[in-house]
C-alpha cells in the first residue's frame, strides 16, 4: 500500500460511494469481536435474578436465607433493600409531558430496578443473586423464596379496557395512561359525510420481540471511585445519565459506560434497564466485578417489546379517488411499566408520517396509551412509523379495491408532488424532498407490475393463488437529535481517529465513516480508525432513528475539513511558507510549485503532545424522510393456508449513497424483518394467567434461512437530501416499514381475489398458515376492544 | 474434579470440568475462546455451532465431557496461517454475509461443516445446512451468497492443488 497514498485515483475507489470490505468484518469474521459477555475481569462474580412468575402479584415476603447460605453465594438482593440504600427508579412516565383524557398527567408505577410491594409483568425483576460463578448464581436464584399473593391481571387491551377491569395503576383510571388527538375532528366527519367513498380498517399491529441475536449483558466493575458499565447499548451517553440518576452517590462523571461490538439493536438497546442499575448497585455493593448476561428466555420476557397497537382506520375519498381526510382511532398496549418512549411512539413519532408521501388535507386521531400487565413496549425497527405507514397503505389498497382502481393509480393521484416541497403534513411536519411518482414508477418498472396478471394465472395453473401487494411510503429519520459532533485525531503514528459518541451495531456505521473520511484525507481505510462505545471520549445521543450516518457522518465530513484546515495552518509553519500556498493531497502537504513537503502523520508529530486534535459539529436543519416503492407478490397454498413470498422488489430513495453494499444489506435484512412480521412472528401472552407463551425460539418466530432471499433493489440517487451537509437520509428502518404492508397487501390482494373480496380485509398478522386457511373459511379474529369507545 | 482431554484447533487440551458444564461454557469461560457465542437457551440460534470431528454441533447442546478424546474445532481455529481467513471467512467478509457479526462465527462454522462433506451443494443444500442458525440483521441473502462463493472458491483451489503439476511439486 505504500503508493497508495498518492494515488490521485484512490478517492474514488474507496470512498463514499463505492462498495469496499467492512472494516468491522475480519475481527468478527474469526470470531474477535469483544461483545459484552466476551469481557471478563479477574475476581469477577457473576449475577442471577429471580423474576416474577405472576402477571399481577403483591409480595407478601421473600426468603433468601436458603440462597444465602448455599456455596459460593455473595450477596442477595430484594427491591425493598435498594429503596433503603437510595437506589431510585428509572424513567418515569410523569416526567413525558404527556396526558390523560382529563388533563391530569400520565402517570404509571414507577420502573424499579427490582420489584418493590408488587409484581406487575411476568418476568418482572425481583430479587438479584451475586456469587463466584453463574452456576451458583443460577442455583441460590432458584433457592429463593418468594411469597406471592396473586392479584387480578389484565392481559391485552380487551381485558384492559373492559368496564370494571382491575386497574394496572391508580393514576391511570381505565388503565388509559395517556391520551393525545390531532387533527381536526369535525372538519373531518363533515369531508366523511360528503365523500364519494368511505372505507374503513381494524388493524392489529401485533406485539413483537426484537430479537438481537446477542442478548443484553452487563459487567460492572469499581475502580477507585468509577463504577464502569461495560455493556451492550446503542445509547451509551443515556445509559450513564440514567445510571448516575439511579444509582446513589453517582454523577456523569463517576460512572463510564463502556460498549464494544453490539450484536444487533432495533432499537431495543436504546435506553437503561433495571437490570443495569442492579448490576451496577452490585459492583458497588461487593466491590467485586460483576457479570450479568441476559438468558434468551429473560430477553422475551423483559427486553422490550415492540408494536403493539390496535386501530381503526378510516378515510374518505372524492369521486376521483383523491383523499378528502383520514381518520384514526388506536389503542396502544403499552405494558405495565412503560418508558417516556413506550408513549412517544405511539403518540408523537408515529402520527407524524401517518399520512405518508400522500396529500391529505385533513385528519382527526384519536389515541390512547393503555397499561397492561405485560412487558412495556419501546423502540424497536421502525418505532412508530410502521404501524402507521401500515394502516395508510392497508386503506389504499381498501379504497382501490372499492373503487375497483389499479391500487398503484390510486397511490398516484394522491401524491405530494415535487412542485410541492418543501412540504407540511397534516402533523405540521416538513418533508424538504421527494419524488415519489418518480420512485413509483421505477418501482413498477423493475416489479414488472404490468406482467403481474400472467404470472397469477400461471400460478393459478399450479393451483396456487397469487397476489401483489405494494407499499409506496415514506419515513422519519433523525431520532429529533440532529446535531451530532466527533473528534478528529491524527497522530504520529499514522492514523487518523474519529471519536463519536454513535454506536456500530451491525450497520457499518463505521465503515462508512471511514469512506467519508478517506473522501476528505485520501489516506488508505486502514490508516483511519473509528473510536465509539466510551462516555470519557465521546458523548452524544447515540445511535437510534436512523440518524448515524447523516448527522454523525456529516460531523466526519466538517470534521475531516476542518482538520485539513487545521493542519494546513500547521504545515505552513512546519515549512516556513504562507498557508494559501500549501495544497493538501493524499495524506501530504506540499508548497505549490516546488517539491518542498510534509506528510500529515509527519506533520502530527511534531505537534505537542504528537497529535492533531479537531473537533467538528454538524446539524442538520431538519429531518430525512427516506422513501421507498416496494412490490411483493405472494402464492398461497389454498389447502393449507401456507404463503410464500415469491417476489419482492423495491426502489428506495435514500439521497446519496455513502457505501452501496451497506445499504442494500440494510434494505434487504431490514425487509425480512418486515416480513417476519407479516407472516410469522407474534409475542403471544396467555389472556387469563399473563404467562408469556412466546418464551423461546420454538415459539417465537423468527424468519428462517429458508425464506425469500431473491430481491430486487434499487436505489434511485437523484434526490438528496436538502438539510444535511451529506445529502443522504437514513436507511436503516426502510426496509421494514415498507415490507410488512406490501407483503400483507400481496395476501389479501390474492385472498379477495379467490372470491373474498373486501372481506380479505379482515385478516390479521401474522398471516401463519392458519390465519389464512381461517380467512379462506371467512373466519376472522375480531380486533378492537369490545368496549372502548 | 473430572479431567478432560480433547483436541482443539488441532491442539491438545486439558481441562478440570464440572460434571454438568455445557461445551459452550468451557470454551467460553474456562479456555477464553470466546468467539462461540451463546445466543439462546434452547439450542434453536445457532450462534455456538462448532465443529465435533468435522461435524457442525451446537455446543450449547453438549456437555463439555462428551467431547473426550475428540477434535474440535471452533471458529478461532479456521484462518490460516499469519491469520489468512478461510475461504469461508473470506467470502462472508466478499460478499457481506455479516452485520453485527453475532450468529457468524456458528454460521461460518455450519457453512464449513457443509463443505467439508459436500464440496459443491446446491442452494437447496445449503439452505438446509444452515437451517439451525438464525440471524436477525442479514435476512440471510448474503449469507447463502458467501457459502456459494466459498463453495467456487474452494473448489477452485483444490482442482488447482490437485493439478498433476502442482502435485508433482
Amino acid at each position: 500500500m505504500s503508493a497508495a497514498p498518492t494515488d490521485p485515483g484512490l478517492a474514488t475507489r474507496f470512498g463514499s460511494g463505492h462498495a469496499v470490505r467492512r472494516v468491522e468484518d475480519p475481527a468478527l469474521v474469526q470470531g474477535r469481536g469483544q461483545f459484552a459477555d466476551d469481557v471478563s475481569l479477574p475476581g469477577q462474580t457473576w449475577l442471577a435474578f429471580v423474576r416474577s412468575d405472576r402477571a399481577h402479584a403483591r409480595i407478601v415476603a421473600i426468603d433468601t436465607a436458603a440462597a444465602a447460605a448455599l456455596p459460593g453465594v455473595l450477596k442477595v438482593f430484594t427491591g425493598a433493600e435498594l429503596r433503603a440504600a437510595g437506589v431510585q427508579p428509572i424513567a418515569l412516565p410523569a416526567a413525558s409531558g404527556f396526558k390523560r383524557a382529563d388533563g391530569q398527567p400520565a402517570n404509571a408505577p414507577p420502573k424499579q430496578p427490582l420489584a418493590v410491594d408488587v409484581v406487575r409483568f411476568v418476568g418482572e425483576p425481583v430479587v438479584a443473586v451475586v456469587a463466584e460463578s453463574r452456576a451458583a448464581a443460577r442455583a441460590a436464584a432458584s433457592a429463593v423464596w418468594v411469597d406471592y399473593e396473586d392479584l387480578p391481571a389484565v392481559t391485552g387491551l380487551d381485558a384492559a379496557l373492559a368496564p370494571g377491569a382491575p386497574e394496572v395503576w391508580p393514576g391511570a383510571p381505565g388503565n388509559v395512561l395517556a391520551e393525545a388527538r390531532f387533527g381536526d375532528a369535525a372538519a373531518t366527519e363533515a369531508a366523511f359525510v360528503r365523500a364519494a367513498h368511505r372505507v374503513s380498517v381494524e388493524i392489529d399491529n401485533q406485539r413483537l420481540a426484537p430479537s438481537p441475536m446477542e442478548p443484553r449483558s452487563v459487567v460492572a466493575y469499581v475502580e477507585g471511585d468509577r463504577l464502569t458499565m461495560r455493556l451492550s447499548s446503542q445509547m451509551p451517553t443515556g445509559v450513564r445519565t440514567s445510571l448516575a440518576a439511579a444509582l446513589p452517590g453517582r454523577t456523569a462523571d463517576n460512572v463510564r459506560v463502556l460498549v464494544g461490538d453490539v450484536g444487533g439493536g432495533f432499537g431495543m438497546k436504546t435506553g437503561i434497564y433495571p437490570e443495569d442499575v442492579v448490576v451496577g448497585w452490585a459492583a458497588l455493593a461487593t466491590g467485586r466485578p460483576v457479570k450479568w448476561q441476559a438468558e434468551r428466555l429473560e430477553e422475551f420476557t423483559s427486553g422490550v417489546h415492540g408494536r403493539d397497537a390496535v386501530s381503526r382506520a378510516e378515510l374518505a375519498l372524492d369521486a376521483n379517488g383523491r383523499v378528502l381526510a383520514l381518520r384514526v382511532r388506536t389503542w396502544a398496549n403499552v405494558g405495565a411499566c412503560p418508558a417516556p418512549v413506550s408513549l412517544v411512539i405511539p403518540l408523537v413519532i408515529g402520527p407524524w408520517v401517518v399520512t405518508s408521501i400522500y396529500d391529505v388535507p385533513r385528519i382527526s386521531l384519536h389515541l390512547s396509551c393503555v397499561l397492561t400487565h405485560q412487558m412495556a413496549t419501546g423502540a424497536y425497527r421502525g418505532a412508530g412509523r410502521p404501524e402507521n405507514v401500515y394502516l395508510i397503505e392497508r386503506l389504499m389498497d381498501a379504497a382501490a379495491r372499492e373503487m375497483q382502481l389499479d391500487p398503484a393509480e390510486l397511490r398516484r393521484r394522491n401524491m405530494i408532488r415535487p412542485e410541492q416541497m418543501p412540504y407540511t403534513n397534516a402533523m405540521a411536519q416538513v418533508y424538504d424532498s421527494g419524488r415519489f411518482e418518480q420512485i413509483l414508477d421505477r418501482g413498477l418498472v423493475l416489479a414488472d407490475w404490468a406482467g403481474f396478471e400472467a404470472r397469477r394465472a400461471e400460478s393459478h395453473a399450479r393451483g396456487r393463488l397469487r397476489g401483489r401487494g405494494i407499499a409506496t411510503f415514506l419515513e422519519w429519520t433523525g431520532g429529533n437529535a440532529l446535531e451530532e459532533n466527533v473528534r478528529v485525531d491524527v497522530t504520529a503514528e499514522g492514523f487518523i481517529e474519529i471519536s463519536s459518541a454513535t454506536m456500530a451495531m451491525g450497520q457499518g456505521i463505521a465503515t462508512s465513516y471511514v469512506q467519508l473520511a478517506h473522501d476528505v484525507f485520501g489516506v488508505p481505510l486502514e490508516r483511519i480508525r473509528v473510536l465509539q462505545g466510551d462516555t470519557d471520549r465521546a458523548n452524544g445521543f447515540g445511535s437510534a432513528g436512523s440518524r448515524s450516518l447523516f448527522t454523525g457522518g456529516g460531523a466526519v465530513h466538517v470534521a475531516s475539513v476542518r482538520t485539513i484546515d487545521e493542519a494546513t495552518k500547521l504545515a505552513g509553519a512546519a515549512l516556513e511558507a504562507s498557508a494559501v500556498d500549501i495544497e493538501y493531497r493524499a495524506g501530504r502537504f506540499g508548497v505549490v510549485g516546488t517539491d518542498v513537503g510534509i506528510g500529515l502523520f509527519e506533520l502530527a508529530a511534531r505537534q505537542p503532545g504528537e497529535r492533531i486534535v479537531v473537533s467538528g459539529t454538524a446539524k442538520a436543519g431538519g429531518p430525512s424522510w427516506p422513501n421507498g416503492c416496494h412490490v411483493c407478490e405472494v402464492e398461497i397454498d389454498a389447502d393449507t393456508g401456507a404463503v410464500e413470498v415469491v417476489a419482492y422488489a423495491s426502489v428506495n430513495d435514500i439521497g446519496r449513497v455513502i457505501s452501496p453494499a451497506i445499504v442494500r444489506g440494510q434494505v434487504e435484512g431490514g425487509a425480512v424483518q418486515g416480513i417476519g412480521q407479516a407472516l410469522s412472528e407474534r409475542v403471544t401472552y396467555d389472556a387469563g394467567s399473563g404467562q408469556l407463551l412466546s418464551a423461546s425460539f420454538m415459539d417465537y418466530a423468527l424468519p428462517r434461512v429458508d425464506g425469500f432471499r431473491a430481491f430486487k433493489t434499487e436505489f434511485d440517487e437523484s434526490v438528496p437530501c436538502l438539510t444535511n451537509v451529506l445529502g443522504a437520509k437514513g436507511v436503516g428502518e426502510l426496509g421494514t416499514i415498507g415490507a410488512t404492508p406490501a407483503v400483507v397487501n400481496a395476501v389479501i390482494d390474492a385472498l379477495a381475489a379467490a372470491g373474498l373480496g373486501r372481506e380479505a380485509e379482515r385478516v390479521q398478522m401474522p398471516l401463519t398458515a392458519e390465519a389464512v386457511w381461517r380467512a379462506l373459511k371467512r373466519e376472522f379474529p375480531s380486533v378492537l376492544p369490545r368496549d372502548a369507545a | 474434579m473430572p479431567t478432560l482431554s480433547f483436541k482443539l484447533n488441532g491442539q491438545p487440551v486439558s481441562a478440570e470440568v464440572e460434571n454438568p458444564t455445557l461445551l459452550v461454557d468451557l470454551l467460553r469461560t474456562q479456555l477464553g475462546l470466546t468467539g462461540t457465542h451463546i445466543g439462546c437457551d434452547t439450542a434453536q440460534c445457532g450462534c455456538c455451532t462448532v465443529m465435533i470431528d468435522g461435524l457442525a454441533v451446537k455446543s450449547c447442546s453438549q456437555l463439555a465431557m462428551q467431547a473426550a478424546g475428540r477434535d474440535v474445532t471452533t471458529i478461532e481455529g479456521l484462518a490460516g496461517e499469519g491469520g489468512r481467513l478461510h475461504p469461508v471467512q473470506e467470502a462472508f467478509v466478499a460478499c457481506h454475509g455479516l452485520q453485527c457479526g453475532y450468529c457468524t462465527p456458528g454460521m461460518v462454522m455450519s457453512a464449513v461443516a457443509l463443505l467439508a462433506h459436500n464440496a459443491r451443494p446446491s442452494e437447496a443444500e445449503i439452505v438446509d445446512a444452515l437451517e439451525g442458525n438464525l440471524c436477525r440483521c442479514t435476512g440471510y441473502v448474503n449469507i447463502v451468497a458467501a457459502v456459494q462463493q466459498a463453495a467456487a472458491t474452494m473448489a477452485a483451489g483444490s482442482a488447482k492443488a490437485s493439478h498433476p503439476a502442482e502435485a508433482a511439486r
